[in-house]
């Protein structure tokens, strides 16, 4: 245990060392100052504590639009775009060093000559690395706890899912940074390697998820046309057929000609559905073993819905899901795509969504202890 | 001496490292190393000094290894307790300041609270660091950092202390003082493992040597053992040497630029040096001084290190072998 702290408080000190820490942790801040300067009256909005008044009928303190307004911004700017991007690129510049500098030679022979096993050293340094993002994201969330609660009288301590979620997001990324950091020695190769595999997860999520989008909709695309031809086939076997009424011709034509264009339609829809398949299926296999970084933000939209469907998550997820609505798409096949997108979207589990994540870092983990324990220094 | 319980503090068999392109950095090491002694191991660079302290300090995994440190197989870890490690160009970690530095290390090595507290100032104050205990270390010299080094290496009061080049980078009024103190330590029971280049400073400590050369030891034990066969009596007199000289099969002539000679007595001892003295007198020869010489530990060090065949000092760097030369 003792050893545990040391090396607990000696994180600490690195990290206290360390200049982006503090600038982090005040961009951070400024970030809430920000967001606790936006206030609600019942003429509408103030901005900057009130320097700024924007009067509005429907957003003011009288209107549930106010708090939808509030953490929409919170969850679609702040966490969104701010916890799931720019704090985990500026926590991997911070700690990429990490590895490489204990790593270092004159360094690593200080610490591998104490009476400690390679494998417990390995998992302490890890476990001590995720520090900066612990204390960074539990500073920011006091902040918005207190902003929320001040502002729309909200005190949910939900928001501190955030931490925890945060964390294990990071963790998913830093452990390759560990790996190429072990593997290479050099901090600058690690952060670059880990933010091209950033990147492509980022690439394949993008691409599955709107890979399944488009499915969905070639789904609807052809479950409509059928329902057009069904709908025209018996409007046209009404009209009778040895009718010599001129404007049952003309109707006659005009459902052929429709009931061929609504055949035209579903074999698109279908030709559609199929070419993409074949991209779906492998792309999607992949993206079920890698890590879900995406989706794991955006577990914290189910955990903190209220019993009103109110839900600051369902603004918090930082994934592109969070920014369909169905105001924005009024067109009914887009609000039944977006409906079912997210049906099935919900459908993984946080067990399912966590468990192969942590199963994946834990393996890029075992790879870098086993190469750790086994190298001469 | 070996330890208390019969055994030696390290007492290593068939040493053996093979780096990855077939670099043979040891080629079957046997070292011993007796209790309370300072035992010193010299070898040119690359010789493999530093790896075989690594292997002891598990930092570096043996091809194969046999005996033990401290009793127990090389490799297990608790012992480690036990001993004190200085590496070569050792790096703190920056942020910490040296006394934060020595508590640190001292966790890791099992101290508890109040005993790495108080030897973290004891030892500060023993290495001379006191005043700067509370700095960060990057603001150290390299010659402090080698003090916080050695404080680092007996923060745990270890029986066995490795130190490698722990001289490195101080100033003679340094160096005296760490002689010093590995000198106390010896006093106190504590076994010393050196490995440096300063070969005269190894002289003036160690009581045995090991020279270590492309991954063999070609040398072990006492320094006045190893020497003994060089010792001799060289006498310096005035003008050139007798004519009888010439034909002495104990003696050697060399004549020097300023009118004397001086006549090396290989092998003698005082009483055997007699006989020659008393010639030289008879014949009214000025003896200018008569003085036992014995080789140094460079001189040592060099015939170590002399290819025979060549006569050339040999290509420093561990041996790239067949699995046929590799073999002892």
């Amino acid at each position: 245990m003792s050893v545990f702290l040391a090396m607990a408080l000696d994180a600490y000190r690195e990290l206290n060392a360390k200049k982006l820490f503090w600038i982090t942790l005040g961009l951070s801040g400024m970030v809430v100052i920000a967001f606790g300067s936006i206030g609600f009256n019942e003429q509408g909005m103030s901005m900057f504590y009130g320097l700024w008044q924007i009067d509005s009928e429907f957003v003011n303190s009288t209107t549930p639009w106010s708090r939808t307004l509030y953490v929409g911004i919170f969850s679609d700017f702040i966490v969104g775009l701010w916890l799931s991007w720019i704090a985990i690129i500026l926590a991997l510049i911070s700690t990429c060093t990490i590895f490489p500098d204990f790593l270092a030679d004159g360094a690593i022979d200080l610490v591998l000559s104490k009476p400690l096993h390679r494998v417990t050293l390995f998992a302490m340094k890890f476990g001590m690395s995720l520090m900066f993002v612990v204390l960074q994201v539990m500073v920011f969330c006091v902040g918005i706890f207190l902003c929320v609660g001040l502002r729309i009288g909200e005190w949910n301590w939900m928001i501190f899912a955030a931490v925890p979620v945060v964390t294990v997001v990071y963790s998913y990324i830093f452990a390759v940074c560990v790996l190429t950091g072990v593997l290479t020695r050099s901090a600058i190769t690690a952060l670059l390697l880990t933010l091209m595999f950033w990147s492509s997860l980022f690439g394949m999520q993008t691409s599955q998820s709107m890979l399944l989008q488009y499915r969905i909709r070639f789904e609807i695309e052809t479950a409509n046309a059928e329902r057009r031809i069904e709908q025209l086939e018996t409007r046209l076997a009404a009209i009778e057929p040895d009718s010599n009424d001129p404007g049952n011709a003309f109707a006659r034509a005009d459902f052929q000609r429709r009931l061929e264009e609504a055949r035209v339609d579903r074999e698109s829809s279908i030709d559609g559905g199929a070419k993409l398949a074949p991209w779906h299926i492998p792309i999607r296999v992949i993206t079920a073993v890698l890590p879900k970084t995406q989706p794991t933000v955006g577990l914290l939209s189910r955990w903190l819905k209220d019993s009103e469907g109110f839900s600051i998550a369902g603004m918090m997820r930082g994934d592109m899901t969070g920014q369909r609505t169905s105001s924005l798409m009024p067109d009914p096949t887009d609000v039944e795509v977006t409906h079912r997108l997210e049906k099935k979207l919900d459908a993984y589990s946080g067990w399912y969504i966590i468990g192969t994540s942590l199963a994946f870092e834990a393996l890029v983990l075992a790879a870098a202890c086993i190469v750790f324990v086994r190298r001469d220094y | 001496m070996p330890a208390p319980n019969g055994e030696y503090v390290i007492d290593l068999h068939d040493v053996e490292k093979v780096y990855k392109g077939d670099v043979h950095a040891l080629r079957g090491v046997e070292i011993k190393v007796t209790g309370g002694e300072i035992f010193g191991l010299l070898g040119p660079n690359g010789a493999g000094k530093s790896t075989l302290v690594k292997i002891m300090m598990t930092i570096v995994r043996p091809t194969r290894i046999s005996g033990t440190v401290l009793g127990r197989p090389v490799g297990h870890k608790p012992t480690l307790r036990r001993v004190g490690f200085l590496p070569e160009h050792h790096r703190f970690p920056r942020h910490l300041t040296g006394r934060q530095a020595l508590e640190f290390y001292a966790t890791l090595a099992k101290v508890d609270r109040p005993t790495r507290t108080r030897r973290a100032t004891e030892l500060l104050e023993t290495v001379g660091m006191s005043e700067w205990a509370d700095k960060k270390v990057s603001t150290y010299s390299k010659g402090m950092m080698q003090r916080v080094g050695l404080a680092q290496a007996l923060i745990n009061d270890p029986e066995l202390v490795l130190l490698d080049e722990p001289t490195d980078g101080v100033d003679p009024v340094g160096r005296r003082e760490i002689r010093d103190i590995l000198l106390r330590l010896r006093t106190e029971g504590k076994t010393i493992f050196l490995n440096s280049h300063l070969l005269s400073e190894l002289e003036m400590i160690c009581d045995r040597v090991a020279i270590l050369v492309q991954g063999r030891v070609v040398q072990q034990g006492r320094i006045e053992d190893l020497t003994a066969d060089s010792q001799r009596y060289e006498i310096v007199i005035e003008g050139a040497a007798p004519s009888w000289a010439a034909g002495h099969p104990e003696l050697r002539i060399d004549t020097g630029a300023d009118l004397r000679t001086t006549l090396t007595c290989r092998g003698a001892e005082a009483p055997s040096v007699q006989p020659i003295i008393d010639r030289l007198r008879k014949g009214k020869v000025t003896i200018v001084s008569v003085r036992p010489v014995r080789e140094t530990l460079e001189d040592l060090f060099m015939r170590a290190v002399i290819d025979p065949k060549t006569g050339r000092a040999l290509a420093p760097g561990a041996a790239r072998l067949t699995r046929d030369e590799a073999t002892p």
